[in-house]
């Protein structure tokens, strides 16, 4: 019986395909290079997954709720200026801190509230923030890099033995948002809400107010990891994160979360994130064109959708 | 006669499910078949096999004196037989006439539309439907659910339709439009044409067919002329045993019950309204009216989704609700009509669908133990037939999701009941589950209005009965000393 239900739960659901080719690549990474499996080639991995993968914890939201947040990656650029800026001016980097985090919390409201109340479509909305935010970096700092080397860039830079502090962040936040996303009403009504809106709200679900929280926990997020990304270089550049949404969203649909909403899981999207970081390494180590890295995420992406709706579509016949 | 369809021992299964365990029809040419069954009993997948969207695993068809095996619908459409669903498959943002001739358009190799041959092409062909009044030229989105219906008819007919399949056609109809569609089959009929008819309503089936078959579990129980059988020996065919509507007791307020609702002139100041009532404990208020009378409306309304732009509404349990979530904290809940576009929560387990309501009232952690206890209570006294609480609720049968959202209501553990529709679509066995249900939660104190179009239901089960037309209150009486002309005449009052 229990034999059975983990074979069917490998057919079944998309986190274990890519939880499987994620043990694939590992192995063969390991057999394939004999830098792989050192400490330091595995603590710079643990840095590349761990951006991606805090902001993808909130972008799984999003999408779970229905929705999409496409302005990440320039809230990582902004947060990053901010956190820099904000902690040269008062002399206080947990001032820093606090202002990235708060300024992404801003960006994400808003997009909420213009979602919601002014009913605009969530990609326009945020495609529309992306333009934004990123002009506001730029503008703040005149398209200049901003030094960023206090004991809050620590929390990008630092590591606690082999371990990036941001990977131990990444873990965290998994188990808080997992709880979130699977032991809170908040989080459960996301589902929901993703689901069916409609159906949602006539069973007494605060429909707009479960969106403008989604989209503020993805905007929170995506302001921790422009700090954290602006710490691991001590240079804050208002063009940090361009293009970083693409990545974080690729990193959500690999880990198992339907575009369509209403389902997915907070494990599957680390695993996502997991494997694109390990297919960079892969493409490091073993010393080919970067070129073909973006074409192997892209086939990987389409390869792991396409094996789950060729399974799902079995299974309404 | 010789049959224009013959049908031989047609099987189905999906995985180790068994839907049709072997089917034999014949209809012959101008025979209008009623197909009957409860949900889940193999009418869709029966249907679904003889117009071509579904393979069969064995057993022959034969059509029109040619053995066929159709593996797309285009082919089964290119034969004659269409099929014409419940959720209607016109194309909204195209006009009518491009959805008759939709593909070709008839525009020959230039591909340019002529709209005017297109537009004297679809005339006679609408005319045909008796929809002649109908601008070849809308948008189909536009027209109102009873003209699109007759839309996609002279759309199957432009295709040489020789046997249609309406799948529960009526269910979104007035009675009066109901009627000039059922004249649009016979004259279809006259001319040849076989019509498969697939209807929860029973009196249509009396109204319209020449043959009634029944299926239950997978297989032909009866198949009789209409002439042969009665409501009764439908029933008992469907179900497997008798049906309990009429032999439930008048229901009776209780003398000095405390009063729970007053809608005193409520109005949306969009055409429905003022409307005035009261709700008691333990009353059953039946709300009837045709289609667009208000019914919806009103539910709205009370339950917060409406705003009341006049009027009010006094709770014994406080101020009126100002939002759906407001409304189910202050001891309402509704069973919305619509159930796939309303009310399920289709990829969420069927115990998530239950809790769903009560939860938004708890705390912030999710008590798994509690909820996981209620849901069981709830599935085992409303009799839900699922493999366990943590199925997906969109693999349910329809009956047994509707009886989740019934759950769903009581798990909120309310004083107001609001059911919208709540047979709608559903079994008749289901039915009479729910009649009981809601008869014993009133028994028990609850507060129901109960809206519905089924006259029968409102007069089996209400204690008081309102009807609506245009918006306005047109009857509102207790249920004893009320006939059915009493209700009907007010449904139908003209328009001031």
């Amino acid at each position: 019986m229990e034999g059975r239900s983990v074979v069917r739960f490998l057919r079944t659901r998309r986190e274990a395909t890519v939880l499987a080719m994620l043990v694939i690549v590992f192995l063969g990474l390991t057999f394939a290079s004999e830098f792989f499996l050192t400490g330091r080639n595995l603590s710079n991995v643990a840095r590349q997954i761990s951006v991606v993968g805090i902001v993808a914890l909130g972008q799984a939201l999003v999408i779970i709720a229905g929705g999409i947040d496409l302005s990440v990656g320039s809230v990582i650029g902004l947060a990053a200026v901010t956190a820099a800026m904000v902690s040269a001016a008062t002399g206080m980097p947990s001032l820093g801190i606090v202002g990235a985090i708060a300024i992404g919390m801003a960006v994400g409201f808003l997009n909420g509230v213009l979602v919601t109340r002014i009913r605009i479509n969530p990609f326009i909305t945020t495609l529309g923030t992306l333009s934004i935010a990123r002009g506001a970096a730029l503008l703040a700092t005149n398209g200049n890099p901003q030094r960023f080397d206090n004991w809050a860039a620590w929390l990008g830079y630092g590591r606690i033995g082999e371990v990036p502090v941001q990977f131990l962040l990444l873990v965290a936040l998994t188990l808080v948002v997992a709880f979130f996303a699977t032991r809170t009403r908040w989080g459960r009504n996301v589902y929901a809400v993703g689901d069916n809106a409609r159906a949602a709200r006539l069973a007494g679900i605060d429909v707009a107010r479960t969106r403008i929280m989604v989209f503020t926990l993805s905007g929170s997020l995506a302001g921790l990891g422009g700090l954290l990304l602006g710490g691991m270089l001590t240079n804050s550049n208002p063009n940090l994160g361009l293009g970083y949404e693409l990545d974080v969203i690729a990193a959500v649909i690999l880990g198992g979360v339907a575009l369509s909403g209403g389902r997915g899981s907070i494990g599957g999207v680390v695993i996502g994130a997991a494997l694109m970081g390990l297919l960079r390494n892969a493409f490091v180590l073993l010393n080919v064109s970067g070129y073909w890295q973006t074409i192997t995420i892209g086939l990987v992406v389409i390869l792991a959708v396409g094996a789950d709706s060729l399974n799902r579509r079995r299974e309404d016949d | 006669m010789t049959a224009l369809l013959s049908v031989r021992g047609i099987e189905k299964s999906f995985d180790r499910n068994r839907v049709l365990t072997g089917i034999d029809l014949d209809i012959a040419a101008g025979e209008v078949v009623a197909l009957l069954g409860e949900n889940g009993a193999g009418k869709s997948t029966f249907v679904n096999i003889l117009s071509g969207a579904l393979g069969r695993d064995a057993g022959r068809v034969v059509f029109a004196g040619a053995e066929t095996v159709f593996s797309t619908t285009r082919e089964a459409i290119d034969a004659g037989i269409i099929h014409i669903h419940q959720e209607l498959s016109l194309i909204g943002s195209l006009s009518v006439m491009e959805n008759l001739f939709i593909g070709d358009y008839r525009t020959g190799r230039s591909g340019i539309i002529d709209r005017k041959a297109l537009a004297a092409a679809s005339r006679p062909l609408l005319e045909r439907v008796g929809a002649g009044h109908i601008d070849p030229r809308r948008t189909a989105g536009e027209l109102s659910t009873a003209e699109q219906q007759l839309v996609e008819i002279a759309k199957a007919l432009s295709r040489n339709a020789r046997l249609l399949i309406l799948d529960e056609p009526t269910a979104s109809l007035t009675p009066h439009e109901a009627a000039a569609l059922f004249a649009v089959v016979r004259e279809l009929k006259s001319r040849g044409v076989a019509v498969i008819f697939i209807s929860h309503r029973l009196e249509e089936v009396f109204q319209i067919a020449d043959r009634v078959v029944v299926l239950r579990d997978g297989g032909v129980v009866s198949d009789r002329p209409v002439a042969a059988t009665s409501r009764e020996a439908i029933i008992a065919d469907m179900t497997g045993r008798a049906f309990a509507l009429g032999a439930m007791p008048p229901a009776i307020v209780p003398e000095g019950a405390p009063l729970r609702l007053a809608a005193e002139a409520i109005g949306d100041g969009a055409g429905i309204g003022p409307i005035s009532f009261e709700l008691r404990a333990g009353e059953i208020l039946g709300v009837f009216g045709l289609v667009g009378a208000g019914r919806t409306e009103l539910l709205e309304m009370l339950c917060g989704k409406r705003a009341i732009k006049s009027g009010a509404i006094r709770l014994a349990s406080g101020a009126a609700p100002a939002s759906p979530t407001a409304a189910w904290r202050s001891g309402l809940a509704l069973l919305p009509e619509g159930r796939k576009t309303n009310g399920i929560l289709p990829n969420l387990s069927v115990e998530e669908n239950i809790v769903v309501a009560r939860r938004q009232a708890g705390g912030g952690l999710v008590a798994r133990g509690s909820e996981r206890a209620l849901a069981d209570r709830l599935w085992r006294t409303l009799g839900i037939v699922a493999a366990g609480p943590g199925q997906p609720i969109r693999s349910l049968s329809g009956g047994n999701q509707q009886k989740a959202l019934f759950a769903r209501c009581l798990a909120a553990d309310p004083s107001i009941l609001l059911l919208d529709e709540p047979t709608h679509g559903v079994d008749v066995r289901t039915k009479g589950d729910i009649y009981r249900t809601v008869r014993d939660l009133a028994g028990e104190g609850l507060a129901v209005v109960f809206v519905s179009s089924e006259l029968p239901e409102i007069l089996a089960l209400a204690s008081t009965v309102m009807v609506l037309a245009h918006g306005r209150r047109t009857l509102y009486a207790p249920r004893a000393g009320l006939g059915e002309n009493d209700v009907l005449s007010a449904a139908f009052v003209e328009a001031a």
